[in-house]
This record gives structure tokens, sequence and C-alpha cells, in this order.
């Protein structure tokens, strides 16, 4: 869930900030997680026994084509797998969504879509679904504590888009290799 | 020539999505009878109850992982011959190498197109009929 901008996160030693098609996982009350969302979701999930979490940034719903992470089965099991792979357990995860709006009248409704691919991974895979906060018209900046789980949303204004807009850039070219080292 | 239709496959993958992903592939190649597991365990404990012919499973996947299920597969000797695809989730080259090492027949990147998982499996078993 979104909470109020009041600032109380003294402390706070290393920002790692989650560009588009990526994924962070982080240990320890010290790592702030952060991203900016326009149409794009960010899934945000712990462990909170393991005290292991992470944030991923995907841009289109579904698992078609070969652009990786910028879809969002790729880069949700990705997000899982790496926090399974440092001691998190899938039945403890906690997951927290936001992202989804839709910017722009005349173009589809990608971020709906992506909003509706998240709620329905969530519930296909068994995945605690701790809130958040997806769709509307506004651009989002996250800040994601895995260390506590908490999380803060921040509306950008609609003057403030052009933050949004430097934020879509290309994404580096994803890694997809689906017979580099071909065995027969 | 095989007629894919004819063939059996297990899915093995912890994560429903990739399960009816990859189901919905195999269909699209005319694949009929496929099963799946949520885990190694699982899927090796159907295969003994009903062998297949092609298993395709992760790799990252709890109670027993791809490389212990391919392990498993290979040391009981009437499913030891089963065609054994390993998914994986980036190209992981040292992971791969072990696959080689337990007898794994082929790898498949995620994501992956509907024509690469076709191309995987002809590797193995012949053009698709």
């Amino acid at each position: 869930m979104s909470h109020a901008a009041s600032d109380d996160s003294p402390g706070v030693e290393r920002k790692i900030h989650v560009i588009q098609g990526e994924f962070h996982v982080a240990e320890g009350d010290d790592v702030m997680l952060t991203t900016i969302l326009g149409s794009c979701v960010a899934a945000c999930m712990r462990d909170p026994k393991a005290r292991v979490g992470g944030m991923n940034h995907f841009l289109l719903p579904g698992a078609t084509g070969d652009e990786g992470l910028r879809y969002g089965v790729q880069s949700m099991e990705l997000l899982v797998n790496a926090l399974l792979r440092r001691g998190a357990r899938r039945e403890r995860l906690e997951v927290k969504l936001f992202g989804g709006a839709h910017l722009f009248d005349g173009l589809s409704d990608v971020g709906a879509q992506n909003s509706e691919f998240g709620e329905r991974f969530l519930r296909d895979e068994g995945l605690s679904y701790h809130g958040g906060s997806l769709r509307g018209e506004r651009a989002r900046r996250i800040q994601y504590w895995p260390g506590s789980g908490r999380a803060r949303q921040i509306l950008l204004a609609p003057a403030e888009t052009t933050v949004f807009a430097a934020e879509r850039r290309p994404t580096a070219t994803p890694v997809v290799d689906s017979g580099g080292l071909e065995l027969f | 020539m095989p007629a894919s239709s004819s063939l059996t496959c297990l899915i093995v993958d912890d994560q429903q999505t990739i399960r009816s992903l990859v189901r919905t592939g195999l269909q699209q190649l005319g694949f009929r009878n496929i099963f799946d597991a949520p885990d190694g365990e699982d899927g090796l404990r159907q295969m003994l109850a009903r062998p297949v012919h092609l298993v395709i499973s992760d790799y990252n996947m709890p109670k027993l992982d791809g490389l212990g299920l391919l392990r498993a597969i290979r040391s009981h000797p009437p499913i030891q011959k089963t065609a054994f695809i390993m998914l994986t989730g980036r190209a992981d080259k040292e992971l791969v190498q072990r696959a080689v090492q337990f007898g794994v027949n082929n790898y498949l990147v995620k994501p992956f197109t509907v024509q690469t998982l076709k191309e995987k499996i002809e590797a193995i078993f012949g053009v698709l009929a």
C-alpha cells in the first residue's frame, strides 16, 4: 500500500534505481529501490522472514516475442527466482503492484493490460497480494524498502511528465539466447 | 517423422503461468497428451507412474530442481531414455554444461517462441508431422 510522503526514512544509504525492463533484488534495511512508472507496472516483492526483497519494472503484459524482460511473464519469473535463490520462500512472498496508468488518450490502454496481467499473475501463482496502486491517469514515482516492505508512491504532476519521458529511454539489448550453444 | 499427437510430454515448472505458456505452445505444435507438475519431485512421481516421451523442465524449482530431476530420470532404468529439455531463465552456459554432463538433450532459454520450441523438439525427435 502506498504511504504518506513523510520522510521518515533516515539511514537509507543505498538507493537503487530500477529502470524499464530490469529487476533488482536486495536485502537489508539500508536499501531503497525506486522507479518511475507510467503505463509500466512494477512488482515489489519480499519475504519478511528471509528479509530479502526486490522490484521489477515491465513494459508489456504477457510473454510473446523475444524481448525478454520487457514482458511481464519473464520479468516476474526472474524476480521470483532471484528471490528464491536468496533464501525466500514462494509461500511467504508479499507482493505489491504499482503503475499501469493510462497516460495518453487515443492509445490502446497498455496500462490497464499491464495491471490486469499483474493481478492475474498473482492469482495464478498463488502469491500474496499486499496492495499497491494500479491504473489511474498519472505517472508515479515508487520507492520501496525491501527490508521492511514499506512502499511510498509519489504521483507526478502532469507537468512532470518530462521526467517520465526521460525515463522512457530505449532499453539495452535484451539477453536472449535461444540457440547460441546448440547441443545437437 | 513422428506425429506430435502421438508424443506425450510432461511440463515441470513451479510457475503456473509458464506451464500454461508451454502447454499452449505444445498444443499449437499438435501435441495432445500433455501433463504438468509444479516441481521435480512431483514430476518424477508422475513419470514413474506414467512414463512420457519428453520432459520440458524448468531449472529453478522447489523440492527437486531441474538438474535433480534430470539426474533422477537418468538413474531410473525404466525412464532413463526419456528426452529432456531444460528451460533456463537466461543463457546460463554453466548450467547448460552441467545439464549436458547429466544427459540433457537440449535446452530452451525463456522467453521463447513456438518456432524455437518446435526446433528444439525436432532436434531430438526429427521433423514433427
